[in-house]
C-alpha cells in the first residue's frame, strides 16, 4: 500500500492550483503560437488549415477547411436565427384562424421559447467547441513549423491515419462515447440549467406560450426559510432532510444486512449455501418495479398485512401502545409519515441486502486467511476478529462503492416512487402547497413537479441543487477510487 | 501450516476445549440455519405472492386473502400470451423490448469497453481531468434531464421511434466505465508492454490481448445493459407517447395495466406478465452473479 | 348515415366578421352555437389531397367500441384515403401526456372535463367554432355543454355525462328509505355489520360535505386560481361533521380499488362512487344491486343535501393537428347521438346526447337514473390545479379524525390557503 502517500499527497488545493496553472499555460502557449508563428499560421487564425497547406498536409488541411466551412454554415442557418431570439427567448404568441366554410386553421407561427433555449445551447456549445478545435488548430500550425525548421519529419495523412489506431487511439476510442455523453447528459443538463433562470413553467409552456428569462428569481423562492404562500422554501429543506437521512439508512442497512446475511451463508455449517443465495438473488432478479408495485399493495392500508395484522392482534397491540392511532382499524404502513419513512427503509433493505450480500461474500472470501488465524491464535473471540479483522477490511474494498451507493440512494427514484406514488398523501399542508410529500426525496418532488404540474422551472432549480450534492459527494469517492495510487497499485 | 507443531502440543487442553465448544457451536449451527431460513422466508414472500397471483381467477387486487380464493386458473398467461387486446400486447411488448435490449447491449457494451481501455490502458494528456468529469456526470440521474433529453431526441426526429430508445439507453453508456476499468486495471501492465514490445498497435492490444482476458467483465457489462431496457418505465413512457400501444415495451405496458382504470381488472395479468419476463432475466442474473461481483469488488480482491 | 344539414348563414356571417375583424378563435365568442353544413365538408373533400392520417386517443377500454366508429366514419368519405391509428390514453390522464408534448399528441383525443381548462390554457384545444353534422351545443345536456365550454367558448364535443359520483348500495341491507339519509345508512350498516366506502382523501369526494353546506369552491376569471370559502363561518361545522361521521367507523375512507375489492368480499355494503363500479356493484350484489342519489348528512342538527362534481368524458382536436377539418368531422361522429347510444349499449356509459339520454334503455340503468337524481345538486367540476393537493390533505386529515388536534379552523384556513395560492 505504499501507493496510500500519493494519493495524500494529492490534495484537493494542488488539483485545484494545477487545474489554473493548466489554463494559464493553454493560454499562454495559444499567444505563443499567433505571435512568433509565420505566415502560415498567422492565417491560420481566418483560413483554417492554411497551416497544414503550407506543411504539405493537404488532406488534413482540406478536412480542416471543409469543418470551417461547415461551422460557417451552421453559424449562418441555425446558430444566428436561435441566438438573435436568445435574449428574449421569442416575443411572437402562435396565432390562428379558423375558416368555417374551408375547414382549414389559418396559423401565424409563433416562437418555441424551449425550441430557441435548446436550439441556442446547442449552438453555443458547438461555438465554444469550435473555439477549441480552433485554438488547438493554430497552435498544431505553429508546432508544424517548428517542426519544419528544425528538420524533424511531418507526418504524412496515412501515418496520421494510422496513429489513430495507435499513438492516438485513445482519440479514436472516445470519439463515439464522447458524442453520445453529449447529446444525452452534456446538452440536456445545460438546458437544464438554464431553464432554472426562466419562468417555464404551466403559466408560460411552449408551443402556445412564451416563457423568459427572470434571473436568480427561483432560487431566491426556494432558499428562503419562510414559508410564504408559495412554501417552496419550507418543503425545500424538509425533503433534503430527509432525503439525506433516506441516503445514509439506506445505504447503511442494506451495506451491514449484506455483510450479515452473507456471513450467515457463508457460515461452514450451513446446509445448502447455493440453493440459499439463490433464493435471495432470484428476489432481486424480477424486475424492481414489479416487485415494488407489488409490496405497496402488499403493506396497503386494506392490503393482506394488514388483514393478517389485524387476525393476530398486532393493530390492537400497537393501537394500546400508542404506535397506530386509534381511529384506525389498520396499521397505516405506507399512509402515515413515520411509519411509511419505516417501511421505505425496511422495503429498501429487501431490495438491496442481496445486492450487497453478493458483494459482500466475494469480499469475505478474499480476507487474508493468514490475518484470522493469527488473530484467533491470539485468543479473539468471533466478534473481536469480526469488527476487527473484517469489518475494517470490508470497508476497505467496499469504501468507494459505498459513497458510489450513497449517491445513487440520494437519487433512488424508484423506491420512492414506486412505493409511495398515489397511496401516500401528505398531512401537512404547507408541502401539499408545494406539492410536496414528507416521503419525498428532491428527486421524486421534482419528477412530480415536471410530470403532474409542468414547473420546469423549480425543478431545474431542484436539480441543479441535486447535482451539486452529488458532485460533491462523487468527488470525494472519486479520490478514493481513482486518484494515482489505487488504480496502478495492481499493474 | 507452522501452527502445527503448536497445536500438537496443546492438543490435551484443546481437546476439553472443544467438548464444550462442540455444545455451543451445535447450538449456534440450529440458530444460524433458523435465521437464514427465516430471512428467506421473509425475502420470498412477496415473490410467492406474485406467483399464486398469477394463476389467480380474481383478476383484481384481493387484498383479503394470500392464495388466491376464487380458485386457480391459466387463463391470465393464455391473455398474456395468445390474446392480446389493447391493453395486453405482450408479445409485442417482449419483441420490441427486445430488440432495444439487444442493440443498446451492443453499443453500450462497447462504448464501455472502448472507454475503459483508455481510461485504463492509455495515459495521455486529459485523463485523469476526464475521468473526473464522467464521473460527477454519471452521478447525475436521468430523470433530471428526462424533458430535454426528450427535446433533444424530437429535434432529430426520433421520438417514437425505438432507434430513440435504443440512443437513450446507450448514448451516455460510456459514463459508466469505472466496474469495467477497475477490471481492466488488474490485468498486468507487463502484458501490453510485451505485446508493445513486440510492435503490437494500441488497437491490436486492444483486440488481441485485452478483450480475451476481459471476458468475465465482458459478460457483465452484456448482461447488465441487456437488463435495463427491461425495468425500465420512465422514460419508455415519456419517449414512446404515440399511444400506441404495441409500440411499447415490457416496462410501460406493465406499468399501464396498474393504471386507476385498469388495475382492477388487469392485476393479475399483470403478475402473470411481470413474472413471465422475471424468469429470463433471473437466469440471466443468476448467470452474471459472480463477474457482478468480480466486478464490484475490482481490483481489490486480488490485493 | 343521413347526414343532417343545418346551415346557419347568420353564424357563418358572425364568424366572418369575426375573421376579418382579426379575432383569434379563442375569444370569438359570437361563433359559439354555429353550424355550417355540407357544403364545407364537399370543400374539405376536394381539398383533400393524399392520404389523411390522424391519431386518435382513446381509453384503453373504450378501443374496440372506438375503433368501430373510426371504420365506420372511414366508409362515410369513400373518395378520401384515410389512414387513422388508435392509440390507447386514459381520460384521467390524458393531459399529463397532452401537455409534455402538444405538437405530438393525437388529433383527436377523449379526456375528462377537469382537465379542460389546462388543456385551454396550453392552447392544445382546437376551439369549437363550427359544426358540421350535429349540432353539438344543443343536442347535448346543457349541464355537458357548459363543462365543455371555458370563457363562453365551446372547446370540445361531450362524449359521455357519467363522470360523477353517487351512492351504490345493496337493496338487502338498506331499504330506499335508507338512503336518503347518512345517519339511517350507517344504523343498517352498523345492523348489518358492513361499512360504508367513500374516498375522502380525494377533492374531489371531499367537495360533496362543503358544497351541500353552501360553502363554495370555484375558479377565478384567470382560469388557473381558486376562490374558496371553506374556512367561512360554518366551515368548521362541516369539518367536524366529517370528522364525527368517519369516528363512527362504519363510513370508512378507501380508494376506488380498495372499495373495488371492499365490495367483492363483502366488507362495504354501499359506497360513494361512479358509473365505473356499476360492473363490480352488480357483480357481488346480483339482484340487489341498486343506486341512489347522495344522502343527506347531520350538520348541527339540520338534514343537508350532498353535494357533487359532475363530470363528463369529453372529445377534443388538438389545435395544431394538420388535419383540423377532418379531425373536428371524425370528433363529431364519435360524439353524435348514435355513436353516444351505441356507447351506452357496449359499455354502460351515460349519454351527454339529450336523445340519447332520454331513451328507454338507458333510462332503465340504476346508476345513471341515480346519476341523474344526483343532478339537481351537483356542479361542474372546474377548479384549478391548486385544489387537489390541499384538499386531498385535508381529506386525509379528516378522515383520520385529525389526529395532531389542530384548531380546525386553523386547519381549514391552511387548506384554503393552499387552495387559492397563486400557481408558481
Amino acid at each position: 500500500m505504499a501507493s496510500n502517500k500519493e494519493v495524500h499527497a494529492k490534495t484537493f488545493g494542488k488539483a485545484f492550483v494545477n487545474f489554473f496553472k493548466g489554463i494559464a499555460n493553454y493560454f499562454t502557449d495559444f499567444g505563443k503560437a499567433i505571435s512568433k508563428g509565420d505566415l502560415a499560421v498567422k492565417l491560420s487564425t481566418v483560413l483554417m488549415g492554411a497551416g497544414y497547406f503550407a506543411r504539405k498536409k493537404f488532406v488534413v488541411g482540406f478536412l480542416t477547411m471543409l469543418l470551417e466551412a461547415a461551422f460557417i454554415f451552421m453559424c449562418i442557418f441555425y446558430a444566428a436565427p436561435n441566438l438573435a431570439k436568445f435574449g428574449t427567448l421569442g416575443d411572437t404568441v402562435r396565432s390562428t384562424q379558423f375558416d368555417p366554410l374551408t375547414m382549414q386553421n389559418t396559423v401565424i407561427e409563433g416562437d418555441n421559447s424551449f425550441l430557441i433555449l435548446l436550439n441556442s445551447v446547442i449552438a453555443l456549445f458547438a461555438i465554444f467547441v469550435f473555439i477549441l478545435l480552433w485554438i488547438h488548430n493554430i497552435k498544431r500550425a505553429y508546432e508544424l513549423q517548428q517542426d519544419s525548421e528544425k528538420g524533424v519529419h511531418i507526418a504524412t495523412f496515412a501515418e496520421d491515419f494510422k496513429s489513430l489506431v495507435n499513438g492516438r487511439f485513445n482519440i479514436t476510442l472516445l470519439a463515439l462515447p464522447t458524442l453520445g455523453v453529449i447529446l444525452m447528459n452534456v446538452i440536456p443538463i445545460l438546458i437544464l440549467i438554464a431553464i432554472a433562470f426562466t419562468n417555464y413553467d404551466q403559466m408560460h409552456m411552449p408551443p402556445s406560450a412564451l416563457f423568459t428569462w427572470v434571473g436568480l428569481a427561483n432560487f431566491k423562492n426556494i432558499l428562503s426559510l419562510s414559508s410564504g404562500s408559495s412554501a417552496f422554501g419550507y418543503a425545500f429543506f424538509k425533503v433534503l432532510g430527509w432525503t439525506l437521512v433516506w441516503a445514509f439508512f439506506s445505504t447503511f442497512t442494506c451495506f451491514l444486512g449484506g455483510i450479515v446475511l452473507a456471513k450467515l451463508i457463508t457460515y461452514r455449517k450451513v446446509k445448502f449455501p447455493k440453493i440459499w443465495r439463490t433464493l435471495f438473488v432470484v428476489t432481486i432478479a424480477v424486475p424492481q418495479f414489479v416487485t415494488l408495485l407489488l409490496v405497496r399493495y402488499f403493506f396497503g392500508d386494506t392490503g393482506i398485512v394488514n388483514s393478517f395484522c389485524t387476525g393476530i392482534g398486532l393493530t390492537e397491540f400497537l393501537k394500546s401502545i400508542g404506535l397506530v392511532a386509534n381511529h384506525l382499524s389498520y396499521i397505516p404502513f405506507l399512509t402515515n409519515p413515520g411509519w411509511a419513512k419505516f417501511m421505505i427503509i425496511m422495503i429498501n433493505i429487501w431490495v438491496g441486502v442481496p445486492y450487497q450480500m453478493l458483494i459482500a461474500t466475494g469480499v469475505l472470501l478474499n480476507i487474508p486467511e493468514s490475518q484470522i488465524e493469527s488473530a484467533k491464535l491470539d485468543g479473539a473471540n468471533a466478534w473481536q476478529i469480526f469488527w476487527h479483522i473484517t469489518m475494517p477490511y470490508v470497508l476497505f474494498v467496499e469504501g468507494p462503492t459505498l459513497i458510489t451507493d450513497f449517491v445513487r440512494n440520494i437519487n433512488n427514484f424508484n423506491v420512492i416512487y414506486l412505493l409511495t406514488q398515489d397511496t401516500f398523501v401528505t398531512t401537512n399542508q404547507t408541502l401539499a402547497n408545494a406539492n410536496a410529500k414528507e416521503v419525498d426525496l428532491l428527486v421524486t418532488w421534482l419528477f412530480r413537479l415536471t410530470n403532474d404540474y409542468y414547473n420546469y422551472k423549480m425543478a431545474s432549480v431542484i436539480g441543479i441543487i441535486v447535482f451539486v450534492i452529488c458532485a460533491v459527494f462523487s468527488l470525494i469517492a472519486f479520490s478514493k477510487f481513482l486518484s494515482g495510487g489505487r488504480e496502478e497499485s495492481y499493474q | 501450516m507452522e501452527n502445527a507443531i503448536s497445536k500438537h502440543d496443546n492438543y490435551e487442553q484443546k481437546e476439553l476445549k472443544l467438548r464444550s465448544k462442540k455444545k455451543s457451536e451445535t447450538a449456534t449451527t440450529i440458530i444460524i440455519n433458523a435465521l437464514i431460513a427465516i430471512f428467506a422466508l421473509i425475502w420470498i414472500i412477496p415473490i410467492v405472492w406474485l406467483l399464486v397471483t398469477a394463476f389467480s381467477k380474481y383478476r383484481g387486487i384481493d387484498t383479503a386473502h394470500f392464495f388466491p380464493a376464487q380458485g386457480w386458473t391459466l387463463d391470465n398467461f393464455k391473455i398474456v400470451l395468445f390474446e392480446p387486446d389493447s391493453v395486453v400486447q405482450y408479445i409485442a411488448w417482449f419483441k420490441n423490448t427486445f430488440i432495444i435490449a439487444l442493440f443498446s447491449c451492443i453499443i453500450s457494451t462497447a462504448f464501455v469497453l472502448m472507454v475503459s481501455y483508455t481510461f485504463s490502458c492509455m495515459r495521455f494528456k486529459g485523463r485523469h481531468a476526464m475521468m473526473k468529469f464522467s464521473i460527477i456526470l454519471n452521478m447525475f440521474p436521468g430523470v433530471l434531464s428526462m424533458i430535454a433529453v426528450y427535446f433533444v431526441m424530437k429535434q432529430l426526429g426520433l421520438t417514437n421511434s425505438h432507434v430513440g430508445m435504443v440512443i437513450v439507453y446507450s448514448a451516455g453508456s460510456g459514463l459508466g466505465y469505472l466496474i469495467c476499468k477497475g477490471f481492466m486495471d488488474t490485468i498486468p501492465t507487463s502484458i501490453r508492454e510485451a505485446a508493445r514490445l513486440d510492435g503490437a498497435s494500441e488497437v491490436e492490444i486492444f483486440f488481441k490481448i485485452i478483450l480475451p482476458l476481459s471476458k468475465p467483465i465482458i459478460v457483465y457489462t452484456v448482461i447488465s445493459s441487456f437488463l435495463a431496457p427491461w425495468a425500465d418505465f420512465v422514460f419508455a413512457k415519456l419517449m414512446l407517447n404515440s399511444g400506441i400501444s404495441t409500440d411499447w415495451t415490457v416496462a410501460i405496458g406493465l406499468y399501464n395495466m396498474l393504471g386507476k382504470d385498469l388495475k382492477s381488472h388487469y392485476f393479475s395479468i399483470f403478475c402473470a406478465g411481470g413474472l413471465l419476463i422475471s424468469i429470463p432475466i433471473s437466469v440471466l442474473f443468476i448467470l452474471m452473479q459472480k463477474y457482478y461481483v468480480a466486478g464490484v469488488t475490482g481490483g481489490a480482491s486480488k490485493g | 348515415m343521413k347526414m343532417r344539414k343545418f346551415v346557419a348563414l347568420a353564424a357563418v356571417a358572425s364568424m366572418l366578421i369575426g375573421s376579418l375583424a382579426g379575432c383569434s378563435g379563442a375569444t370569438n365568442e359570437s361563433s359559439a352555437g354555429g353550424a355550417v353544413g355540407d357544403d364545407a365538408i364537399q370543400n374539405l373533400i376536394a381539398a383533400t389531397e393524399g392520404t389523411v392520417s390522424l391519431t386518435v386517443w382513446a381509453s384503453e377500454e373504450d378501443q374496440a367500441y372506438t375503433q368501430g366508429l373510426i371504420d365506420e366514419f372511414i366508409a362515410l368519405y369513400p373518395d378520401v384515403t384515410f389512414d387513422i391509428q388508435l392509440g390507447s390514453e386514459s381520460e384521467s390522464t390524458c393531459k399529463d401526456t397532452v401537455l409534455t408534448d402538444i405538437e405530438a399528441a393525437a388529433d383527436v383525443f377523449t379526456f375528462a372535463d377537469d382537465q379542460i381548462q389546462a388543456l385551454v390554457d396550453a392552447g392544445a384545444l382546437q376551439p369549437v367554432s363550427a359544426y358540421y353534422t350535429y349540432d353539438v351545443a344543443n343536442e347535448n345536456a346543457a349541464g355537458a355543454v357548459e363543462a365543455a365550454t371555458v370563457n363562453g367558448q365551446l372547446y370540445a364535443y361531450p362524449m359521455t355525462a357519467d363522470n360523477g359520483y353517487f351512492m351504490f348500495y345493496d337493496s338487502s341491507i338498506y331499504t330506499e328509505e335508507d338512503v336518503q339519509s347518512l345517519d339511517s345508512m350507517i344504523a343498517a350498516a352498523q345492523a348489518s355489520g358492513t361499512k360504508i366506502g367513500m374516498d375522502l382523501s380525494s377533492g374531489w369526494y371531499l367537495y360533496s360535505f362543503f358544497a351541500g353546506a353552501g360553502l363554495t369552491l370555484g375558479l377565478n376569471e384567470d382560469g388557473t386560481t381558486n376562490t374558496c370559502t371553506w374556512n367561512d363561518a360554518g366551515g368548521t361545522d362541516v369539518a367536524q361533521a366529517i370528522i364525527d361521521y368517519f369516528g363512527t367507523g362504519v363510513l370508512v375512507n378507501m380508494t376506488d380499488d380498495e372499495q373495488a375489492t371492499a365490495i367483492a368480499n363483502g366488507e362495504i355494503s354501499a359506497c360513494v362512487n361512479g358509473t365505473w363500479r356499476a360492473e363490480t356493484a352488480q357483480a357481488a350484489w346480483g339482484d340487489n344491486y341498486a343506486a341512489a342519489k347522495l344522502p343527506t348528512y347531520n350538520l348541527n342538527g339540520t338534514e343537508t343535501q350532498m353535494s357533487s362534481f359532475s363530470g363528463c368524458k369529453l372529445v377534443g382536436v388538438n389545435a395544431y393537428s394538420d388535419q383540423i377539418g377532418w379531425s373536428m368531422l371524425l370528433a363529431e361522429y364519435l360524439t353524435n347521438e348514435a355513436a353516444q347510444i351505441g356507447r351506452f349499449n357496449a359499455r354502460g356509459l351515460g349519454p351527454s346526447n339529450i336523445a340519447a339520454a332520454n331513451s328507454p334503455e338507458v333510462q332503465a340503468n340504476p346508476a345513471i337514473a341515480a346519476l341523474a337524481a344526483q343532478a339537481d345538486y351537483a356542479t361542474p367540476q372546474r377548479v384549478g390545479g391548486n385544489y387537489w393537493a390541499p384538499s386531498q390533505t385535508l381529506g386525509e386529515i379528516l378522515a383520520s379524525g385529525n389526529p395532531d388536534g389542530t384548531d380546525l379552523q386553523t386547519l381549514l384556513d391552511t387548506a384554503v390557503e393552499g387552495i387559492e395560492a397563486p400557481v408558481v
